[in-house]
């Protein structure tokens, strides 16, 4: 039992996990079907199962507002995602690549790791507005001061001989770098990555909760308004679905581009 | 082939490691030439091998003022930086695990300095020839993980002397091989240096390996380092069992074995400060 190796088989293992969730669900329904706990405040699992049909497609309307929710949510993630790839990288990789740059960009970037950025979305709404921008930047800030540390710390991490090794065979400092200690910081890099993205989806209600008129953040925010709590368990499962999705799928990806990290 | 290091009045000393302290001298008024051939450089651990091996490259550290005294000339010039002639290869090979074997040993050619250098199939007839000599020709496809310890350090070989370097480090290169792959790489090195004969130096512990290829010994004292003991060995490559028990070899082996000695525990090794 308590040996920290062991190979356990997988059918043990979904065993096990699926378990505990079983557990967790037959509380649930014991607690909400017995009315132990008020039906305002806990739903019972097969009214959520109601609100998802609901939601998965609308008769009246002939559309699915989970669907329409879930689309806008995932396309501003993926486009916050985006740059906050393509500026969080770089600016990392400088960082790391130098301890002067380091010393002048960690104070400015450091600190919001620590910091409420959720305390941060009234200011960017009053600077950017109620519309896209001021979501998207939002959820650009809350990922990208994770990202950035990360991608320093992964260069930082690699061995200094790859760098020595590089200059002594002819290359130039940058040379070094962009041969030597990129390629060998890139797993720890897209660690940084997968991480920052998923940071994004524990923001993504928050993203949505000003002035959005559709996404995921909305629907619950919009449910709870009008105490559906089903649907507002509704909302908060498939968040969490799709951040476990991107989680599977991004680390796949990084086991597929980088089968090398283990050695 | 002329090629020479010159080591005039060298001296080494680092800052202390905690403030406060004393400044660690770590090589001290080494004067020393060098010519072509394969020069091991013996001592005992921590003594200052390494640093003495780096600075005939122009592998500078960094931090500090390196070094601290004197002057360096590679062919007669004074060498301050990297030189380009000098390449080392170090114990932990900085294989590209991303990388084929092929690609590992072509990674200099990626860099500007070669690239306008070494035309591009001269580059290429250069990879294929150095595969071949060490043997990993058959292996050419495959990436690190799928080698073994030797055969990593025969790609960080490989990649060193692709460039046909006049002076060849290296700093106890087999050090963390087994006792047969050590032996086959030395074997290696001695076909690899009839091949391309260079100025080697060749930093190790064991002093059979350094009874074993050198055409000179050089041995330090310990830290701060200085030049104990410098004889010169004339039998030829491979040299032979019978020679390795002859009373020549084993008088040397003694005598190397004395001075290493007596110089960890002699009153040589009082740490001066600056």
């Amino acid at each position: 039992m308590w040996n920290p190796y062991q190979e356990l088989p997988s059918g043990t293992r979904r065993g096990l996990g699926i378990g505990s969730v079983s557990l967790v669900l037959v509380i649930w329904a014991v607690l909400s079907g017995l009315s132990l706990v008020a039906k305002a405040k806990l739903p019972a699992p097969w009214e959520c199962i109601d609100a998802f049909i609901q939601l998965a497609w609308d008769v009246e309307k002939g559309e699915s507002l989970l669907w329409l929710a879930t689309k806008a949510s995932v396309m501003r993630v993926l486009v916050a995602g985006v740059v906050v790839c393509l500026i969080g990288i770089p600016v990392g990789i400088l960082m790391g690549a130098s301890p002067k740059v380091n010393s002048a960009l960690s104070p400015l970037v450091d600190p919001f790791r620590s910091a409420p950025i959720v305390a941060i979305q009234p200011v960017m709404v009053m600077w950017f507005g109620i519309d896209e921008l001021s979501k998207i930047l939002f959820l650009f800030l809350g990922a990208v001061v994770y990202l950035i540390p990360m991608v320093r710390d992964a260069m930082q991490a690699v061995p200094r001989t790859y760098y020595i090794s590089a200059r002594d065979l002819g290359a130039s400092p940058w040379e070094a770098i962009r041969h030597a200690v990129i390629p060998m910081a890139m797993p720890r890099i897209a660690d940084g990555v997968i991480v920052s993205i998923s940071v994004m989806w524990t923001y993504i209600t928050v993203a949505e909760y000003v002035n959005a008129k559709v996404g995921l953040g909305q629907l619950i925010a919009n449910s709870k308004r009008f105490s559906s709590m089903p649907k507002v368990f509704v909302g908060i499962f498939v968040i969490v679905a799709l951040a476990l999705i991107t989680y599977a799928g991004m680390t796949w990806l990084k086991k597929k581009l980088f089968p090398w990290e283990a050695t | 082939m002329s090629v020479s290091v010159e080591l005039k009045g060298i001296g080494q000393s680092y800052p202390p490691p905690e403030e406060g302290g004393e400044m660690v001298e770590v090589v001290r008024d080494v004067n020393l030439t060098l010519g072509p051939g394969i020069n091991m450089l013996l001592g005992p651990s921590g003594c200052g091998k390494s640093t003495l091996l780096k600075l005939m490259g122009g592998v500078r550290p960094y931090n500090v003022t390196s070094p601290t005294a004197g002057e360096i000339l590679i062919n007669e010039e004074p060498c301050t930086g990297p030189h380009d002639d000098a390449v080392m290869v170090f114990q932990t090979y900085a294989n590209r695990p991303d990388l084929s074997v092929r690609d590992n040993v072509a990674l200099p050619f990626r860099f500007g300095l070669w690239k306008k250098r070494v035309p591009q199939a001269e580059q290429d007839q250069r990879v294929n020839e150095m595969l071949e000599s060490v043997g990993l020709a058959e292996k050419a496809e495959l990436v690190p993980a799928q080698l073994s310890g030797g055969q990593n350090q025969r790609v960080a070989l490989a990649r060193a002397l692709v460039l046909r370097p006049r002076i060849l480090l290296m700093d106890e290169p087999f050090g963390a091989l087994d006792a047969q792959t050590r032996e086959e790489m030395q074997h290696l090195l001695i076909k690899l240096y009839k091949q391309q004969p260079c100025l080697v130096v060749f930093v190790t512990h064991d002093v059979t390996e350094a009874l074993l290829l050198g055409d000179r010994v050089l041995v330090l004292s310990t830290r701060p380092a200085t030049i104990a003991d410098d004889f010169e060995i004339s039998e030829p490559r491979p040299r032979s069992q019978t020679w390795s028990r002859s009373t020549e070899a084993t008088k040397m082996k003694e005598r190397v074995l004395n001075q290493l000695h007596e110089s960890s525990t002699g009153k040589g090794s009082v740490r001066v400060s600056i």
